[in-house]
């Protein structure tokens, strides 16, 4: 049948879709309606399964925040997944964990309530997906003034309009300290505001 | 012999074919191409000098990055392959253009969309996904350019004049089919999705646009101007048909490999993985006639630049698809993925191969839709090599340094900021390269402009094709 395609167009066209749908669909439209940890909200209050918590929807101000981080096109040179790599998840090295605690793996279920998927492909500077907790709102100030003063060798830019901006700040600092919050990850709850 | 040989020998003068869509999309791609080398040069600066036009918002790296990748691969690219497309359908179907003015048309709304991004990214305009970035409104722009393009290729090809039609008419006709779909998928079905869901939309997306847009769409313009500037016939049509057919069956799996070892899925990730590995048989099998078309004609790539361009173009096409199923192998993913290596790769598929490609196609076309000569050989030379040049020590460099970055950070014990100031030498190195290619690009667009505005030729001199 192939041989004949390339003097029939129209049987050209339906053979190319024809291929490219079964792939397409399977890979698409098929894995959400199996896996149903992609649309179910992360809830667990059994600590013998790993991290307590439960993932709420974003508040109006952390929803700005979110827009924001969009808007500034963050997810470029940040990632959020910890994926299951010590690389990831070690508190030691250059990963997500944080003071001695190893970060619990990124899963899908943390992730329903993003309008925005923010995975990133690229991990220019470190990772955010754990990010929530670690820094106040005056360190996340005088780093988006200039991270330079704070993290010396950084390449970040500067964001004089957000840090000089008490309502994007708040916002965007907001939306910050819900990152991998939803797992209750630190066992002495020593989070920043 | 080729169905090229076939169907697609000089049987019209170039009078015949008036080719006005043609030079609107290949003048304006050349230009976007000239101006988004700024915004290039603009990012990879940042990476050497983080304060270098850091304190204006419209040029921080997070809106420059959008537009330099939209710019590239809208303005410049997608737009130099739809018009390269406009010369060669026609040509292979034995008949003019069904419409010059649709074509036009499609031009001038093709124009507005990228316009339209120039100032809507840095604006911060961005919908905020990879690839898909145009807002909304420029994206919808985009569906109806590509339903003009679309209807009038398919209108040249279903009035054609010969029954046969060449490999370069199957790839451009899948270009348009999957693209419409492609780009749906990305740009519209992720709005009604969230989270992991529409990252595996994106993804599909994103990784469709390289291998489903700009792989067919970049093949059908080798395997026209491999034969065509070579004046060679193709090594094997029924090769070219085993590349094809499972291009198509094969490239749509493999989205969830942009998410190995992440919060996704397993066993899609491990299907991702196996597709990932198979797409080896449609490159190899291109890559394959592609190079046994070249047997016995190997000297000409010293007098013929677009030649050089092909064959670089196939080397780079070759390696970028190697590295492609190996990076998603998991042991592999687990260093290189995340770090510089990334753009490196990804600089080698749609400027090492793609890119490459489409120079050639408009170093061929720009003389004889304009019935003038190339305005400099040996500018056309000078652009070659400082592309080559240029584009090896950037993707050695990205290579070495994520390389590099993915050891230390799988170490476990070293602070992610000393990662970020190792790789210091090599972001000066990949800007060097930049500058180098920069060059390139305008030397291309100088020459390119030139010759359009040139002399024209008496009439019948012009080269018949």
């Amino acid at each position: 049948m192939l041989s004949k395609t390339d003097k029939n167009a129209t049987l050209f066209i339906v053979v190319a879709l024809g291929l490219f749908f079964i792939g397409g669909l399977l890979t698409t439209v098929l894995p959400p309606l199996l896996d149903k940890s992609w649309s179910k909200p992360f809830e667990n209050n059994d600590p013998s399964k790993g991290p307590t918590g439960k993932l709420v929807q974003y508040t109006p101000l952390q929803q700005k925040g979110y827009e924001i981080y969009i808007r500034e096109g963050c997810k470029y040179c940040h990632t959020q997944q910890t994926r299951t790599l010590l690389s990831d998840v070690t508190s030691k090295g250059a990963g997500s964990g944080w003071k001695g605690v190893d970060a619990p793996v990124s899963t899908p279920d943390e992730f329903v309530y993003d309008y925005r998927q923010t995975f990133g492909t690229k991990r220019t500077g470190p990772d955010l997906s754990r990010v929530g907790g670690k820094y106040n709102r005056q360190w996340h100030k005088a780093h988006f003034n200039n991270p330079r003063d704070l993290v010396p060798g950084s390449i970040m830019p500067p964001f004089p309009w957000i840090a000089n901006n008490p309502d994007e700040l708040d916002a965007l600092v907001a939306y910050l300290q819900t990152r991998g919050r939803a797992k209750n990850w630190r066992p002495d709850n020593d989070y920043e505001q | 012999m080729s169905a090229m040989e076939k169907s697609g020998t000089a049987v019209q003068p170039q009078e015949f074919h008036q080719d006005i869509a043609a030079k609107w999309f290949l003048m304006s791609s050349v230009s976007y191409f000239a101006i988004v080398a700024i915004i290039a040069l603009i990012i990879a600066a940042k990476f050497v000098w983080p304060e270098f036009l850091g304190s204006i918002q419209y040029f921080t790296y997070g809106r420059m990055r959008p537009l330099h990748v939209n710019g590239m691969l809208f303005g410049w690219l997608l737009a130099a392959d739809i018009g390269l497309s406009f010369y060669f359908i026609p040509r292979l179907c034995g008949v003019k253009l069904w419409s010059e003015k649709l074509g036009v048309a499609t031009a001038i709304l093709w124009n507005i969309i990228i316009l339209g991004a120039v100032f809507a990214l840095p604006a911060g305009y961005q919908k905020g996904l990879e690839y898909a970035d145009l807002p909304t409104p420029l994206a919808v722009l985009v569906v109806i350019a590509w339903l003009m393009y679309g209807f009038n290729i398919f209108a040249t090809i279903y009035s054609r004049k010969y029954e046969q039609m060449y490999v370069s008419t199957w790839y451009l006709m899948a270009t348009i089919l999957w693209t419409a779909f492609v780009y749906l998928t990305g740009n519209f079905a992720t709005l009604f999705t969230t989270g992991v869901n529409q990252a595996n939309l994106n993804w599909m997306y994103t990784h469709n646009a390289v291998g489903l847009i700009f792989t067919p769409a970049g093949l059908a313009v080798a395997y026209y101007f491999i034969p065509r500037t070579s004046n060679t016939p193709l090594f094997s049509h029924k090769l070219s048909m085993v590349g094809f057919w499972s291009l198509a069956f094969v490239y749509v799996w493999t989205g969830a490999h942009h998410m190995l070892h992440g919060p996704i899925t397993q066993w899609l990730q491990t299907i991702s993985i196996v597709f990932s590995i198979m797409l080896l048989i449609p490159v190899w099998a291109v890559v394959y006639n592609f190079i046994a078309s070249m047997k016995g004609q190997w000297h000409q790539l010293g007098e013929n630049v677009s030649l050089k361009f092909l064959m670089s173009g196939t080397i780079f096409y070759l390696l970028t698809c190697f590295q492609g199923p190996m990076h998603s192998l998991r042991s592999v993913n687990a260093i290189v993925s995340k770090t510089d290596w990334i753009p490196g790769h990804a600089h080698m598929a749609v400027m090492g191969a793609f890119s490459f490609f489409a120079m050639a196609g408009v170093y061929h076309v720009v003389p004889r839709i304009f019935g003038t000569k190339l305005h400099s050989e040996t500018l056309a030379n000078w652009s070659f090599w400082l592309f080559l040049i240029g584009g090896l020590g950037m993707f050695t460099s990205l290579w070495l340094g994520g390389f590099w970055q993915g050891w230390q950070w799988s170490t476990g014990n070293i602070k992610f900021i000393d990662t970020v100031i190792a790789l210091k030498p090599v972001w000066v190195v990949r800007l060097l390269s930049g500058v180098l290619i920069a060059t390139g690009i305008y030397t291309f667009m100088f020459n390119i402009w030139s010759t359009a505005l040139g002399t024209k030729l008496p009439q019948g001199e012009s080269a018949a094709v």
